[in-house]
């Protein structure tokens, strides 16, 4: 493997040597900006959360203001969150830190809920094709992608900090604290953030009222970033620690009393390294080398000496990644570049669960990039190559042998931007990419096999935009129709022998949707409004089989018709925030019948925070300010689930005390 | 793994009783009519579990009326509106006693005691992860896997408490037909399915389901343990085969136990223990390939494929049957169904329950005669039957 890693590292690094040599003959570097300062097309939802008002304290909350996405909710503080996009499925949608992937090769699922927006400057999604200059081939290679940037802080020679003190209902308590200390060039950011909650909450259990129990969690976030400016270029280096150890409270079923619904625990530490270079090595070549190593314990425990009910299984994961990523940037003529990323990554999933084997997989994903960008139009062609090689240790008792494996597949993509008027932007885009079988698909002992190929996501969009501005008022509105494939859909079923279930790459969905937003702004003196409305149509259908019960239905957990109203009122130092989620109605199994049928839901949360600066320091340079929000959320104590069986909390409050200085 | 617990097994029982008229509180269900008119006379309902799947709450309760061929899905809930939660989660086993129909709610922990005269609530009986049932003239017996993580004791109020966690072998639980209550357990191997009596005598099959997947030894039980009902002792351990998963006693001394394989070389198949008195008992093969199974009478039917470890091909399922230890081919096509669950109510008729995808409603159909004459949609994973 390292030998391996060496060898494509030298290719690159000789390629990127020949095209720096040709690089010689400069043209004239002043025609050549805007294929460097413009992306092709623009995310589809981006939040500065350092200019927004009143932003979420979870990347999950921010990620639920979007249009398109459905965050899958387990309900609680330390309840599994994760994303799907366009009804694509949660494997198909990428998470990325600061360019760098977080992924999971055992189960594919990132839980959001780990992810606090401390630190956070953008969040942003893409439909379509996220194209800039120097990304990682990973960026290039998932249906949709999720961007989290954590920015340099703006310091000159001194230092700069926050204390964050938060807590509330099911005895949460949450303090963070962040210190930037700039050194010269370089700049240093530690964070450290706690999260203690019982995660208690009432629910209606039926026709009485019960406490949701065993959803405590405990858990600690350390790190530290380095940022550093090089004359031309920028490094950064980012330590990241996580700890937690929680409950998972289990579905809500009809049980006999005196048995728990659950008493399982697990705990978690996560550490990873990571970072990234870019530098300008001429007005027109350019390259960005990205990294991380990430090492993620796991250990998970039924207890059955709590819970008679209980499956006994006390079993261990162990997850290593390498990766490295080596992109590099040319201008090849006034409006034209060309871009080569080529990254290499290597999991490792170790485990004590019976018969499972322990995988070793290394994936090596190229991207070629070519972008032409002129005043108004602007267009890009990304061709990226997957392979994956997964090979065995010896695998445990229980006589299950696993050959090695390679998969590979092209994903071919196409962009466009056409602004014709000022007031007008148009984006189209077709894709098609793979999502590896993972970990658990392939190997997960009763249940893998390995014969599984990449599931498939064809897509094709538009996306129209209208913007408009007179005096204090800003108008947009957005419309974007899109039609999905799914195919070669990884999906679990049970074999001849109905006690050992497989998983087989059976199941096609087809989708046809609709997001639309309308946006209105007023920005004057002391007030500052902004209303947004938004709407969302998914026909999500299974056409899996066409002789099946099921063909032709809606999927599962996905709403024909949902949106949502957002107005944030800021107005001196007070802000108001009022966010309205309106989920249509949906069914929890493919067949659409009244007893799967998940009723429509709204829930509204409210927020309101004043800003205050410290009178005892105001003869300072730069003054001290203090932060006081409150939060209700489902303020009108609204009983729903986003999953069957796992109830959401009722009215619930957070109250936030920041000082910054 | 859990989705293991979504599992399926057939006890029919045929019976010759005349069958009395008269009005039910259940008579006024209708649903979808279908053609009973080559059923034989002796049944006055076929009641069908659905397990729904684990985690959802939905096992369901579906009849068959003979008398007006009425196909009724979800009785439970329809007769019994006051059980807010309805029958519970994952069904994985039925039996009707006297007048009445026991269900075994694996996921949680309940012996739903109905009547099978209209599907009313008779009682509830809290039993940690039970399995299956069966009967002698004085209590009901619960296989049940609560020793693969804890054994407990219940409290004069019928409160269940641990007492031993590490134990990790299954018990049998007694309860009283009269009382309805718990009333001893006795411990036999790991993770028991099916259950039989016969001559004073339990037989109970160990799967080891759970201690296949559990250090240190990754591996399934092979034994059939025999319970004296009398001393409420085990007397006896047999070895059959490992994973065993059904209990058929032929009232002729022949023990039936069928096993799952070990998905790997050992394939599913059906064993005999023949209990002649005096030579002591024997343990013999009888045949591979057993996907389903049920008892008519004397005769174990089963429905199996060859290909089943698999995954990828197209199963052709091949019917057999055995009656007095002697194989023979049983002329059946369930080639349009895949079978999940099934019954014979006499040679000629039988019903075959077929989970679709597993995780949308499934459907049962009925074969009279080797022919399929009608398909009627059922509940979520229909795999055990019982009649009345």
């Amino acid at each position: 493997m390292r030998k391996a890693g060496l060898i494509a590292l030298a290719l690159v690094l000789s390629v990127s040597w020949t095209l720096n040599a040709q690089d010689a003959d400069t043209l004239a570097a002043a025609s050549v900006w805007s294929v460097q300062v413009f992306p092709v097309v623009r995310p589809a939802e981006q939040v500065d959360l350092s200019a927004a008002v009143a932003p979420p304290d979870q990347v999950a909350d921010v990620l639920r203001r979007f249009t398109g996405v459905q965050v899958k909710d387990y309900g609680g503080v330390g309840g599994l969150k994760t994303v799907n996009v366009r009804s694509l499925g949660s494997e198909h949608v990428g998470i990325f830190l600061d360019g760098i992937q977080v992924d999971n090769a055992q189960n594919m699922q990132v839980d959001l809920g780990r992810f606090s927006t401390d630190g956070m400057f953008m969040v942003s999604l893409y439909n379509g094709q996220k194209t800039r200059r120097l990304q990682t081939a990973k960026e290039y290679a998932s249906g949709a992608a999720v961007h989290l940037d954590a920015a340099p802080p703006l310091l000159v020679d001194r230092d700069a900090g926050k204390v964050r003190l938060r807590g509330g209902s099911f005895g949460t308590f949450q303090p963070s604290i962040q210190w930037d200390r700039s050194c010269g060039p370089v700049i240093l950011r530690v964070s450290a953030e706690g999260v203690v909650s019982d995660g208690k909450y009432e629910y209606p259990y039926y026709d009485t009222t019960l406490v949701r129990e065993n959803g405590d969690i405990r858990s600690f976030r350390l790190e530290t970033t380095l940022f550093g400016r090089l004359r031309q270029g920028d490094w950064r280096i980012r330590l990241y620690g996580y700890g937690s150890e929680r409950g998972f409270p289990g579905p809500v079923v009809r049980r006999a009393l005196g048995f728990p619904f659950s008493a399982e625990r697990q705990a978690d530490r996560d550490l990873f390294v990571q970072g990234g270079w870019n530098q300008d090595w001429t007005t027109r070549y350019s390259t960005a080398v990205k990294f991380k190593f990430a090492d993620d314990y796991t250990h998970y425990d039924t207890h059955p000496e709590k819970n008679p009910m209980a499956l006994p299984y006390d079993l261990h994961y162990r997850q290593r990644s390498g990766y490295l990523s080596v992109a590099q940037s040319l201008i090849l003529a006034d409006s034209w570049s060309l871009d080569l990323a080529t990254d290499l990554q290597r999991n490792a999933l170790d485990t004590d669960a019976g018969q499972s084997v322990t995988p070793r997989r290394t994936v090596f994903t190229g991207a070629l990039a070519i972008r032409a960008a002129w005043e108004r139009f602007r267009t890009a062609a990304h061709l990226v190559y997957l392979g994956a090689w997964d090979h065995f240790q010896t695998p445990q008792a229980g006589g299950w042998s696993r050959e090695d494996a390679f998969r590979d597949a092209w994903m071919p993509s196409l962009s466009f931007f056409y602004a014709p008027f000022p007031f007008l932007e148009l984006d189209a885009f077709l894709k098609r990419t793979y999502r590896l079988p993972s970990f658990n698909d392939l190997y997960y002992s009763l249940m893998g096999n390995a014969s599984l190929v990449p599931e498939s996501a064809a897509q094709a969009g538009v996306d129209i935009q209208l913007k408009h501005g007179s005096g204090p008022w800003t108008w947009k509105g957005r419309v974007s129709p899109y039609l999905n494939r799914v195919t070669d859909k990884i999906v679990a079923i049970p074999t001849a022998s109905q006690f050992r279930w497989t998983m087989l790459n059976i199941g096609t969905v087809d989708v046809a949707g609709l997001d639309a937003k309308a946006e209105v702004g007023y920005d004057r003196k002391e007030w500052k409004l902004e209303a947004v409305l938004r709407y969302s149509f998914q026909r999500a259908l299974d056409h899996s089989d066409v002789s099946g019960s099921t063909f032709g239905n809606q999927i599962p957990y996905i709403p024909l018709h949902s949106g949502g109203i957002d107005l944030a009122t800021g107005w001196k130092d007070w802000s108001f925030h009022w966010q309205t989620e309106l989920v249509g109605a949906k069914w929890s199994r493919t067949a659409n019948t009244p007893d799967y049928y998940i009723a429509p839901w709204t829930v509204s949360d409210v927020s309101l925070s004043r800003k205050m600066s410290l009178p005892l320091f105001r003869h300072r340079v730069s003054v001290p300010e203090v932060n006081v929000d409150l939060t209700v959320r489902n303020l009108f104590n609204h009983r729903y689930q986003i999953v069957q069986g796992y109830p959401m909390p009722g009215r619930n409050f957070m109250l936030t005390v920041t000082y910054l200085w | 793994m859990l989705l293991l617990l979504c599992g399926s097994l057939c006890l029919c029982a045929c019976r010759k009783d005349p069958v009395p008229e008269t009005p039910s509180k259940d008579a006024d269900l209708t649903g979808q009519y279908v053609d009973v008119s080559s059923f034989p006379e002796s049944f006055r309902k076929i009641f069908l579990l659905n397990e729904g799947g684990m985690g959802s709450n939905n096992a369901t309760l579906d009849f068959l009326r003979l008398s007006d061929g009425m196909y009724v899905s979800g009785a439970f809930r329809k007769m019994n509106p006051d059980v807010a939660a309805g029958l519970g989660d994952v069904g994985n086993d039925i039996a009707v006693h006297g007048d009445e129909v026991w269900i075994v709610v694996n996921n949680s922990g309940l012996v739903e005691v109905v009547s099978a005269r209209d599907e009313t609530e008779i009682a509830a009986v809290p039993v940690p992860t039970p399995r299956a049932v069966a009967f002698d003239d004085r209590y009901a017996y619960v296989t049940s896997w609560a020793g693969a993580y804890a054994t407990g004791s219940y409290d004069e109020n019928g409160n269940y408490s641990v007492t031993d966690s590490r134990n990790p072998k299954g018990q049998v639980y007694r309860i009283d037909l009269k009382t309805r209550k718990v009333d001893g357990s006795v411990e036999v191997g790991y993770q028991p399915e099916g259950i039989a009596f016969y001559d004073g005598k339990l037989y109970v099959a160990n799967s080891g389901g759970i201690s296949s997947q559990l250090p240190p030894d990754y591996a399934y039980d092979n034994t059939v343990s025999v319970i004296d009902t009398k001393s409420f002792k085990v007397t006896q351990t047999v070895d059959v085969q490992v994973n065993l998963k059904n209990v058929y006693s032929d009232g002729k001394g022949n023990i039936y136990v069928t096993t799952l394989g070990n998905y790997w070389d050992v394939h599913s198949g059906l064993y005999r223990i023949s209990t002649k008195a005096g030579s002591g008992d024997t343990v013999s093969k009888v045949g591979d390939y057993v996907s389903v199974s049920a008892l008519c009478g004397d005769t174990v039917y089963c429905i199996g494929t060859d290909t089943e470890f698999d995954w990828t091909a197209t199963h052709v399922y091949k019917a057999w049957r055995v009656q007095d230890g002697n194989r023979a081919d049983w002329p059946l096509d369930v080639s349009a169904t895949v079978p999940y669950g099934l019954c014979a109510l006499d040679a000629d008729t039988f019903l075959v329950g077929d989970a679709g995808d597993y995780f949308n409603p499934g459907s049962v159909s009925c074969y009279s005669k080797g022919a399929r004459i009608w398909n009627v949609n059922a509940g979520v994973c229909p795999g055990h039957f019982a009649v009345y």
